[in-house]
């Protein structure tokens, strides 16, 4: 069987590269040696990934302005190693779409080709990685999707209402994003789970294992899991896409991270054990203000091994609705810093500490929104995360 | 007017026959050219000599006191009266003229080589060259005390150093000025600039260092500031053999327990890598061993401990600066033929130095989103120690062989020079900056760059004077390789709970290889006809030249990666590679990554082949008018193998990759147009067009993507295209107009006012690329047009008032005012005013990058014949200039005037004063080393500062 399918898979391969022109993207083919589907070029013409194959990310693959990329449900997609500016990555141009709607039962699984999970093992409802422990990163890049909703980068008083994603180096400009299309549409990410990225690019640069920059409100992003990511685990850069049901673990930076002026709401959330901050939420960078709400989640701030830097830290000019998150496994030094932010509203902040240190965990005078709360409290909705790896390993 | 200058020297030899060896060298005091034939007579004595090729004369005379006489045909002759010759004295007869003979005599043309290493001889050479030149000598440069070219080339008038390395001619950066060694074009040594690294140049391999700032047909047109010709020692005419060492003493930086350094190898101190520092074998492949490349534990492991295990910089105590030189050099007649002499030089200097910064501060800063709030804050500052160790050695050997009608020259030299370094900084990242996440940590940066050059040149002269024909030419390949092995940066995150490595936030430990490598092959010949028409005297000159050269570069670079969580019980640098800590050995599982693709985007080879042909005319229109004008003709082709980084990762459909491709054309042709008008004897009036370029460099014209670990820094070649840009990279075309009056008065005594104005056609900019926030990235584009109207003043003078004829106090100085300007692109303008600040006012021009609006440079120096005492107090200062042009959210940065003051003084002694002592004192002020941004009433911030302290040194020279 597996000799049938080498004698195919070479024969296709003869086939394309005798008939390899300069302007057609190249079909891609199986490798013989893993049997993966080796993507080296940009999507540039509408593709669909089946889960029949497993699809191998050669370098950073670009979905091009007017292209749409299907995955089917149920489709493993691994990213080749590699690190600083040629870290392997998914990304999503502006007008370009990604269409990845997987299935509680059958979800999307982004890995590195480390991971030896396949099609087979999610049918069967495995859905953790047979052999790489949760915890290592760093092993491929992450999903990059740009838009043209509105930012609030810095230089939006000007013409540049553009500006470069993090991690995408300025000799492609495809990493530019940000526009005046509040509804734009950039697809649909659904049941979709994350592993083992955010490779380094150089300090303080980096992969997130979910980018949205400038991503407008016709994009549908649900049901998404974050496992490992080097860098932090979500990262929006303004845009007005809604989020919700999101789990992020063991990310090695910030569990989630906002910036520019992000216009829309995270619902339904975990975040356990990152090692930076558990949000890290920041202000506008230029004259266009918004406010984003981040309501009804659970934070494990510590799993015993690995600690949390902080629990929320916000900047001066931060714009957020904190709602209804029940935070736990707090260490002594963890804490909530610069609650005095006029911008940030604290309510229904429950903290798993006792009543006599509260006032330790949060940097200056605990506001009324930030009260000592057990299991109890309001928190997220955790049957929705019954697909994903961190709900298997009882992470949850 | 034909004067005949004289410089002798005289020398003393203590043979037991008390016998002297008078030694001198005869040249027109118009032209500055020495004079063959010369007839030097000793009166009263049978004895006497003919002066060679290079107008010298040297005989052997008892001791006595002598009068000499010296004649040539058309000129005075000169009556040097009581020269005393004894056995215990050496004595440096004055540069003596006398005036032309009253009635005209045949037309007779003096040819011959110029004197060109004292300032007397440079002045006259000033005076009567066609071009505007401006320059220091050997002479100069061992009362300064300079070590380098670099610290000396900062006393011409016009010139100022940045770094110590590249030069900057009339303010105008190191694009706009040409580097040749022996009017031979030579590689930079720096993979980041265009210009030739100046440092690298001891000062005892130099004769002088001259400066044209204005273009003739037969210099290369690629420049606008100033074409600048070190030439290296000259060829004897008798035998020298000098001896010098030095010292020097930083209380700062010597003797210093703090003094950071780190192990490397055990040829360090001779220049280069013993090999420790050697990538590993199996690190280039395309698949090196790591947990996901199918590779076994064992094979992982073992190329992990294949890196050096040094991550940590640690304190030793430092020494002192020494420095080693010695000459030797003869000439002697071939046999029975004294008309055919052969002479040689050999030449070694050995430099060691310690550097030690202690307090160094390296800054990003932006500008405030509140148009109210013009402060600026930082994103991430840098502080910490520099420890540093230099080494240089130069090695210059040459042949020559002279007959009165030709010559042919031989040198070979080689320069190799590291330095080594070690730095510890504390880096505070602010999560309120734009782009910035927030983040506390500590960096051990261990670096090593070596580098060398080696130089080869052949040439002949050859003169016929009977038909007037002089053909000059020169063949010169040169080899030159900067390598940087093994960069280290090993940055601890220093979170509240926990110490680790953050890819987000202080960077995994990152190692980096680069490596450049280079070839010039230069030839060129000259033909020069000296003619008569009309009963005037002109020089009808040709030439040809072609230059070729060719680049490679390579940067490769590691990640360490941890294969799961990280636990860290120590963090020190030194342990991270300990054998607990790799893969599979325990809870931290490091493995390398690579981050080099196959094949690799950060790998270019490029090459230049430009050939030029010129003509000149050189006509006396009348007897106060000269006349040159000229035409040169290019062809320049620059091609490039180099791939971005879509190719790179396979996609070769919408990736690019350059197969030797021609990425830059251009066929020019450069007028120019000198005038000189002798206003009055020794009174010049010059005036000047030329047209000029600028062209990009290899580095510009690539797909390369330049990181540069410490600074975390990025370069981007300009063949990306990006946002507006197009990536279309343009060379510059420059028009040039100068005018300068000039009066020279006794020797060493001038005074001279220039002006000059250029043109830049869309000059090239190193633009920080205002789209990208979180890193810091650059990119070469042209910019709007520029231009440059200038104002330099210098004088040279003796103090008459206090000076006798023993004490001689002298007084030199210059002076340049320049006032720039560029016409910003549009992108450039919308970024600063999206920006604006109340109260403030931006229009779209600015000031040109790199370029200062002054430059002062002034000395007073004291000489005391009878006791041998030479003494000088020197100043320099560089008026604040726009280092790194700004964009949108990123304040633009200047450097900070350098106030530097040293004072030196030398005093010979011993018996026949043959052994001189040097006292040298640099940066009495105590002065800082600031580069900072600047913004609309913000107070300033460091972009890099560090201090250099005061330092204190010592030489001894022997001749023997």
């Amino acid at each position: 069987m597996k000799l049938i399918h080498l004698t195919i898979a070479t024969a296709i391969l003869a086939l394309t590269v005798s008939s390899c022109k300069k302007d057609e993207p190249i079909t891609p083919t199986p490798t013989p040696e893993t049997g993966n589907i080796v993507v080296t070029s940009n999507v540039t013409v509408n593709t669909t990934w089946t889960n029949d194959n497993i699809y191998q990310l050669g370098g950073r693959i670009t979905v091009t302005n007017g292209i749409t990329l299907t995955i089917e449900a149920g489709t493993v997609i691994k990213g080749e190693a590699g690190t600083g500016a040629n870290a392997t990555a998914l990304l999503v141009a502006r007008g370009g779409k990604l269409m990845a709607n997987g299935t509680a039962t059958l979800p999307i699984v982004f890995t590195s080709v480390a991971d030896e999970i396949t099609s087979a093992d999610l049918v069967a409802g495995n859905f953790g990685s047979p052999n790489l422990a949760s915890d290592v990163d760093g092993l491929w890049g992450g999903i990059i999707v740009l838009g043209k909703a509105p930012i609030s980068a810095s230089n939006s008083g000007s013409d540049l209402a553009q500006v470069q994603i993090e991690g995408i180096p300025t000799s492609d400009a495809n990493g530019l994003y940000g526009g005046t299309d509040a509804t734009d549409n950039s697809g649909s990410i659904t049941y979709v789970s994350i592993r083992h990225g955010g490779t380094n690019i150089g300090s303080g640069n980096e992969i997130n294992g979910l980018t949205l920059g400038g991503v407008g409100s016709g994009t549908t992003v649900e049901n998404i899991e974050i496992v490992a990511n080097q860098d932090d685990g979500i990262e929006w850069f303004g845009g007005t896409v809604n989020v919700t049901n999101v789990v992020s673990w063991n990310c090695n930076d910030d569990a989630l991270d906002t910036d520019q002026a992000w216009a829309g709401t995270l619902d339904n959330f975990v975040v356990i054990s990152p090692a930076g901050h558990c949000f890290e939420l920041d202000g506008p960078e230029g004259t266009m203000t918004a406010t984003h709400t981040i309501k009804n989640g659970t934070v494990i701030a510590s799993d015993g091994t690995r600690n949390a830097q902080d629990l929320i830290n916000v900047d001066a000019n931060s714009m957020v609705n904190l709602t209804n998150i029940h935070i736990t496994g707090i260490q002594t030094g963890q804490q909530v810093n610069r609650v005095t932010a006029s911008g940030v509203v604290f309510s229904g902040i429950t903290m798993d500490v006792l009543s006599a240190d509260l006032a330790s965990h949060v940097n200056g005078t605990v506001p009324a929104g930030i009260t000592v709360g057990g299991s109890t409290s309001p928190q997220a909705d955790l049957t929705r995360f019954s697909w994903t790896w961190a709900a298997e390993a009882g992470k949850l | 007017m034909k004067k005949l200058y004289f410089i002798a020297l005289l020398l003393t030899s203590s043979l037991v026959y008390s016998q002297g060896t008078i030694s001198g060298t005869v040249f027109d005091g118009e032209t500055g050219e020495t004079i063959i034939n010369a007839t030097v007579q000793v009166l009263g004595t049978s004895k006497g000599a003919v002066t060679d090729f290079d107008g010298n004369f040297s005989f052997k005379l008892k001791s006595d006191t002598y009068d000499l006489k010296i004649s040539f045909i058309s000129y005075e002759t000169i009556l040097v009266k009581k020269v005393f010759v004894a056995n215990n004295e050496t004595t440096i007869l004055e540069e003596i003229k006398i005036d032309q003979k009253s009635e005209e005599m045949a037309v007779f043309t003096v040819v011959g080589e110029q004197v060109r290493n004292t300032e007397g001889a440079l002045d006259i050479i000033k005076m009567n060259d066609v071009k505007m030149l401006d320059g220091i000598t050997s002479d100069k440069i061992k009362l300064t005390g300079d070590g380098t070219a670099g610290e000396a080339a900062k006393r011409i008038t016009g010139v100022s150093v940045d770094g110590g390395k590249y030069i900057y001619v009339r303010g105008l950066g190191d694009r706009y000025t040409k580097t040749t060694l022996n009017g031979v074009s030579i590689p930079g040594l720096d993979p980041d600039r265009n210009s030739l690294q100046m440092d690298i140049f001891p000062s005892n391999l130099i004769s002088n260092i001259i400066v044209s700032k204005n273009f003739t047909a037969d210099l290369s047109p690629d420049f606008a500031g100033g074409a600048i010709n070190i030439e290296t020692t000259a060829f004897p005419d008798k035998k020298v053999f000098d001896v010098s060492f030095g010292m020097s003493y930083n209380p700062q930086m010597h003797f210093n327990n703090e003094f950071l350094s780190y192990e490397g190898g055990n040829t360090d101190f001779l220049g280069f890598d013993n090999g420790t520092r050697s990538l590993p074998t199996n690190a280039n492949s395309n698949n090196i061993p790591t947990p996901i490349s199918g590779a076994s534990k064992e094979e992982v492991y073992d190329f992990v401990t294949s890196f050096d295990k040094e991550l940590g910089a640690k304190q030793q105590t430092s020494l002192t600066d020494y420095s080693l030189a010695l000459t030797f050099g003869n000439q002697f007649d071939l046999k029975n033929q004294k008309s055919k002499r052969i002479s040689y030089i050999m030449s070694a200097s050995y430099k060691s130095e310690y550097k030690f910064y202690d307090n160094v501060t390296y800054g990003e800063y932006q500008k405030s989103l509140e148009s109210s709030d013009t402060e600026l804050k930082y994103a991430t500052v840098q502080n910490g120690q520099i420890g540093e160790r230099q080494f240089l050695i130069g090695l210059l050997g040459g042949i020559a062989y002279k007959t009165n009608e030709d010559q042919l020259k031989f040198t070979a030299m080689h320069l190799q020079n590291a330095e080594k370094r070690a730095a510890q900084f504390n880096i505070d990242n602010n999560g309120e900056a734009v782009g910035q996440s927030g983040y506390i940590a500590s960096s051990d940066n261990l670096e090593f760059n070596q580098r060398g050059l080696t130089n080869f040149l052949l040439e002949g002269e050859h003169i016929r004077e009977k038909s007037n024909w002089e053909i000059n030419w020169k063949l010169s390949p040169t080899f030159s390789s900067s390598e940087d092995p093994d960069i280290r940066k090993t940055a601890f995150t220093n979170a509240p709970l926990d110490t680790f490595f953050s890819a987000g936030a202080g960077g995994n430990p990152t190692r980096i290889w680069r490596n450049l490598n280079e070839m010039n092959l230069a030839a060129k010949v000259d033909l020069t006809k000296k003619y008569s028409f009309r009963e005037k005297e002109g020089k009808l000159k040709f030439g040809f030249s072609e230059i070729y050269k060719s680049r490679d570069y390579e940067i490769l670079f590691f990640d360490v990666q941890f294969f799961g969580g990280q636990n860290w019980t120590n963090s020190n640098p030194n342990k991270v590679l300990d054998q607990e800590n790799l893969y599979t050995q325990g809870g931290n599982n490091i493995y390398f990554q690579s981050g080099n693709k196959n094949p690799n985007p950060n790998s270019y080879e490029s090459s230049v082949n430009n050939i030029g042909l010129y003509v000149s005319n050189e006509y006396m229109l009348s007897k106060k008018l000269n006349t040159i004008v000229g035409l040169r003709a290019e062809n320049y082709v620059q091609r490039h193998t180099g791939r971005d980084q879509l190719y790179a990762s396979g996609d070769e459909f919408n990736g690019t990759n350059l197969e030797d491709e021609k990425v830059l054309e251009s066929f020019d042709l450069f007028p120019s147009v000198n005038l000189i008008y002798k206003v009055k004897e020794k009174q010049n009036l010059r005036f000047s067009y030329g047209r000029t370029i600028a062209r990009p460099s290899f580095k510009e014209l690539s797909f390369a993507q330049i990181l540069d670990p410490i600074s975390n820094r990025i370069f981007n070649g300009s063949l990306f295209k990006y946002a507006d840009w197009d990536g279309n990279l343009q060379e510059t075309r420059i028009d040039n107009l100068d005018v300068r009056w000039e009066l020279y008065k006794k020797v060493g005594q001038m005074i001279s006012v220039s002006g000059f104005y250029k043109f830049f056609d869309k000059p090239i900019e190193l633009v920080r690329i205002p789209e990208q926030q979180t890193s810091t990235e650059y990119q070469p584009r042209n910019v709007g047009d520029g231009m440059v109207l200038g104002l330099e003043f210098e004088f040279k003078t003796n103090i008459e008032m206090i000076s006798s004829e023993k004490n001689i106090f002298s007084l030199s100085g210059n002076l340049i005012l320049v006032n720039s300007q560029i016409t910003m692109t549009d992108a450039e303008y919308n970024s600063r005013n999206g920006y604006i600040k109340k109260g403030e006012s931006i229009t779209n021009k600015r000031q040109m990058a790199g370029q200062s609006p002054f430059v002062v440079n002034c000395g007073i120096m004291f000489t005391n014949k009878e006791s041998e005492i030479q003494s000088g107090l020197f100043y320099n200062v560089k008026g604040p200039t726009l280092y790194i042009v700004g964009a949108g959210l990123f304040p633009d940065i200047y450097t900070d005037p350098f106030h530097s003051l040293n004072f030196s003084i030398n005093k010979k002694i011993g018996k026949d004063k043959r052994t001189k002592i040097d006292f040298k004192v640099s940066n009495l002020l105590g002065d800082n080393n600031y580069n900072y941004y600047s913004s609309f009433e913000a107070e300033n911030q460091p972009y890099s500062e560090f201090n250099i302290g005061r330092t204190v040194s010592v030489g001894v020279s022997h001749k023997f």
